[in-house]
């Protein structure tokens, strides 16, 4: 994954790490919403993450940039010739902020509360490999061997979402089937212990989280300075958007968590002329918008209807009807890329740019469309299917995300123009998961996070048996002939030990799933990341936390 | 007196229950629930469903509706469903900052609008057309459009704080922590009471053209009385009757309508958790907040009433 191209240039540009880091000082970032519960078990949403990032230790981590896996509190490891067991060094002599030793223990019982039933972790779906749970064992105080169920491709990329808790402070609360009860957001920061570079200061609800160094964290600089350099980090809580884009061009804030929304880039571009912030354009998004139309079964509607709508030509022509050079320009105000699929060049090894693409060609769509049955037999504009109902179909989408009501008016002012009538249907998140659990909708325009770019990682898309393959989830047997493939492939992909194997088994996939286009993409957008000029040392990346994902290198310019 | 006060507490306390009730099964009734944003954060389906499981959600809301009744008979609000913390804790971080939101804002509303709403009926001239124009103008702009206005003021001038709000430090005496919160309560509070004041305005001014119009007036301007005296001596306790009316649901409507605002300039009332209960289908958590603003409600109209009955001797003798 690239890192990115700068917007500006010169010596103090986000990305370049200075000369002589200064140690001291306080940043102040800003988050839309709060954590709602110190206990990463039992919270998953961004703000829940960011909160166990800053103050929990993880064995190891994925680099943001470079995308490989690099020592945490272990600092190395070894695979086994059964391609199943890993063994890890602990680093020695690292203490918790509380003061007390860090030792195997701690991450045995940072295990077994991710499979405690009576914990019920929101961690513990990503940590089993096929449904079944790592074997995790520790020889000695400093060295864990963890054996996977089967060989893994990933390997121990998954452990970068898994926080060492300390033992010491929860055992006895796991041992209770407490552990749900444990920290939340009304424990006192004194009772809160951990191995990441901060420790909670103070929690004020509804208005900040002050973070402190951690005085025991146990890396350091290579100039052998202890880490982090900030004294303090303040992350404020600002709901409305446009007050926080308002509070980072006037200085109030340093940093936000979150990428620059299309329409505030122009401004903030003005202002990094002006000196007032940092813009980086980090690079092309690894999570774009999609579309797709429901392929279950159970789709309500005419049989007529369900014939064109469910017909892997009417998709074709979907994305042969839709200008996507319009789609960049009008939903992303310029700052994105045309796609055709998933995967875009931000992944990395994984992005394989010479797949087969149903390009613009209203032609070819008006084509696809009349092999279909459908035609504008009464000359009103609308095609009509072979039961002379119009070609009508709704589309819903989230409701208050501008991205997402932009582009759905564009699709629907696309289609017009071939004769296809769409109906955009906006709801908010609650109901658009609902009609999408139910199967209860035509097509759904909408999006989610991804944090890891390894494919291994998204084979809930990916396998027919998924919970996001969003076109048709969830099937017991693949539906169709192309899906079985996906399915071999990555499956494959998945248990390969082998990278190049692995990119050429995905390189497949994609193709297949290329040419019957089951999901629709349009535009990637470039990730713009502000900070104020005082922000030195930021390598953001295009994943969230965009910046502060690893905040212990950053920086006061200056220092405090 | 007693029969009163045991009527109005009464009232008080089914307004409140029936609105959080309505509240939790709005909630409860809409689409989707509180286990949804997990499912967008990739946490596995065979958790999320056991999480519903746990919380109850797999039950008729009906069965939800009523174990939450029981908690309410023992005064307990229940657990919010996503903090996983109790409502009664959740609420009690924040009413405070709502409350004194609320009040500063409905202060500032009476001080603006009373006395422009007695000049621009008392007056004749372009002063009165002016205050009428301003007025039509500040209803025309919602609280949450102003309040943004406002920040976009505080982000060019660096005057006031663009959000938030950030205590004076520890042992810094009660003269600095009054003027600090001055200071991050003055955007919010003129957001919320401009509207008000306007509404105030609108309405005393109405009143002071109808009391003025009255015979006994008349007679007293006919025998050489001075304005000045005739309007603030003579006719303005008679023309406070319909604003006193109506403070009951300013107050309610005050209280309701800083959620927005609170959201926008970032003030940690219940607006932001109002929010969250509202999108995340948290339906204790939305029940509680409506519980609090219909207390806001309550006392409101007790407020009024005391107040109607103060100005208007013949209210006192019914409700005695």
């Amino acid at each position: 994954m690239a890192a990115g191209s700068l917007v500006l240039d010169g010596p103090d540009r986000p990305g370049t790490p200075p000369a002589a880091p200064a140690r001291g000082g306080e940043l102040v970032a800003s988050y839309r919403s709060e954590p709602v519960s110190f206990n990463r078990h039992l919270a998953s949403r961004a703000a829940d993450d960011l909160f166990s990032r800053l103050t929990q230790g993880r064995l190891v981590r994925r680099h943001r940039i470079t995308n490989e896996i690099e020592p945490r509190l272990a600092e190395s490891w070894a695979l086994a010739d059964d391609g199943l067991t890993y063994t890890l060094a602990l680093r020695r002599n690292v203490r918790f902020s509380d003061g007390e030793p860090f030792t195997s223990a701690d991450v045995l019982f940072s295990f077994r509360a991710v499979y405690d039933d009576a914990t019920n972790s929101q961690l513990a779906g990503e940590l089993k490999i096929g449904g079944a749970p790592l074997d995790v064992s520790a020889p000695d105080d400093h060295t864990v061997v963890i054996r996977f169920p089967s060989p893994f491709g990933p390997g121990l990329r998954i452990l970068d979402g898994l926080p060492i808790l300390p033992r010491h402070k929860l055992e006895a609360a796991l041992d209770e089937g407490r552990l749900r009860e444990m920290w939340g957001t009304s424990t006192p920061p004194s009772e809160l212990a951990g191995l990441g570079p901060f420790v909670l200061a103070e929690y004020t609800p509804g208005q900040r989280l002050v973070f402190a160094r951690n005085q025991n964290f146990w890396a350091r600089d290579a100039a052998g300075v202890q880490l982090p350099y900030l004294d303090r980090l303040v992350v404020e809580t600002v709901p409305e958007q446009n007050v926080e884009m308002l509070r980072l061009e006037s200085g109030q804030l340093d940093l936000t968590t979150d990428e620059a929304r299309p329409e505030d880039v122009a401004a903030f571009r003005r202002a990094a002329e002006a000196g007032r912030l940092q813009l980086v354009d980090v690079g092309i998004a690894i999570d774009p918008n999609l579309m797709w139309i429901n392929l279950r079964p159970d789709l309500k509607a005419s049989d007529s209807k369900r014939a064109w709508l469910q017909s892997e030509d009417f998709r074709r022509a979907i994305s042969h009807a839709v200008d996507r050079d319009v789609f960049v320009n009008t939903v992303y105000l310029g700052a994105a890329e045309p796609i055709f699929g998933p995967v875009t060049p931000s992944y990395g090894i994984w992005y394989t740019p010479d797949l087969p693409v149903y390009a613009f060609d209203r032609t070819r769509a008006g084509s696809l469309l009349n092999g279909l049955g459908l035609a504008d037999a009464t000359g009103d504009g609308v095609l009509e299917d072979r039961s002379a109902a119009p070609v009508r179909f709704s589309l819903i989408t989230q409701k208050g995300n501008n991205v997402r009501e932009r582009s759905a008016a564009v699709i629907q002012d696309q289609l017009r123009q071939v004769g296809i009538v769409v109906d955009v249907v906006g709801l908010d998140q609650g109901a658009v998961f609902q009609r999408f659990s139910t199967g209860d909708y035509d097509a759904i325009f909408f999006g989610v996070d991804i944090t890891d770019p390894d494919p291994a990682l998204m084979a809930e898309f990916w396998l027919s048996s998924g919970a996001f393959h969003f076109w048709n989830p969830g099937q017991a047997t693949p539906a169709t002939e192309w899906e079985a493939r996906i399915d071999d492939l990555m499956r494959r992909h998945v248990t390969s030990l082998d990278l190049d194997e692995r990119r050429d088994l995905f390189a497949e996939a994609q193709r297949i799933l290329a040419e019957h286009v089951p999901v629709l993409y349009f535009a990637a957008p470039h990730v713009y990341v502000a900070v104020s000029p005082r922000v030195a040392n930021a390598t953001p990346a295009v994943t969230k936390p965009q910046v502060l994902w690893n905040a212990e290198v950053l920086a006061v310019k200056g220092g405090g | 007196m007693i029969a009163y006060a045991v009527r109005r507490l009464v009232f008080a306390l089914t307004l409140v229950f029936l609105v959080s009730s309505a509240g939790l099964m709005l909630v409860g009734l809409a689409p989707g629930d509180v286990t949804d944003e997990l499912f967008a954060t990739g946490v596995s389906a065979e958790t999320i469903a056991r999480e519903r499981a746990r919380l109850g959600l797999d039950r008729p809301l009906v069965e939800q509706y009523a174990a939450w009744l029981g908690r309410v008979s023992r005064l307990d609000l229940g657990t919010s469903l996503r903090y996983q913390r109790p409502v009664r804790d959740l609420l009690a971080e924040r009413i405070g900052f709502t409350a004194t939101l609320g009040a500063a804002a409905l202060l500032l509303a009476t001080a603006i609008g009373l006395p422009l709403g007695v000049l621009a009926g008392s007056r004749r001239g372009w002063l009165p057309r002016i205050v009428r124009a301003t007025s039509i103008t500040v209803l025309s702009v919602p609280p949450l459009i102003s309040a943004l206005l406002f920040a976009l003021l505080a982000a060019r001038t660096g005057w006031f704080p663009v959000s938030g709000f950030t205590p004076a430090p520890a042992g810094a005496g009660w003269l600095a922590a009054a003027s600090n919160l001055a200071w991050h309560l003055t955007l919010p509070t003129l957001a919320l009471a401009l509207p008000f004041a306007a509404t105030i305005e609108r309405l005393q001014a109405d009143a002071t053209v109808s009391a003025l119009g009255e015979p006994h007036i008349l007679a007293a301007r006919g025998r050489g009385m001075s304005d000045a005296r005739l309007v603030w001596r003579h006719s303005l306790k008679p023309a406070l009757r319909p604003v006193a009316a109506i403070y009951g649901i300013v107050i309610g409507t005050l209280f309701s309508g800083s959620f927005a605002v609170e959201f926008v300039s970032g003030w940690p009332g219940l607006g932001r958790l109002m929010y969250d209960a509202l999108t995340s289908r948290d339906i204790y958590l939305a029940a509680g907040c409506a519980a609090a603003g219909s207390l806001f409600l309550a006392v409101g109209t007790i407020v009024s009433d005391v107040a109607l009955a103060s100005l208007d001797p013949r209210l006192r003798r019914q409700s005695s």
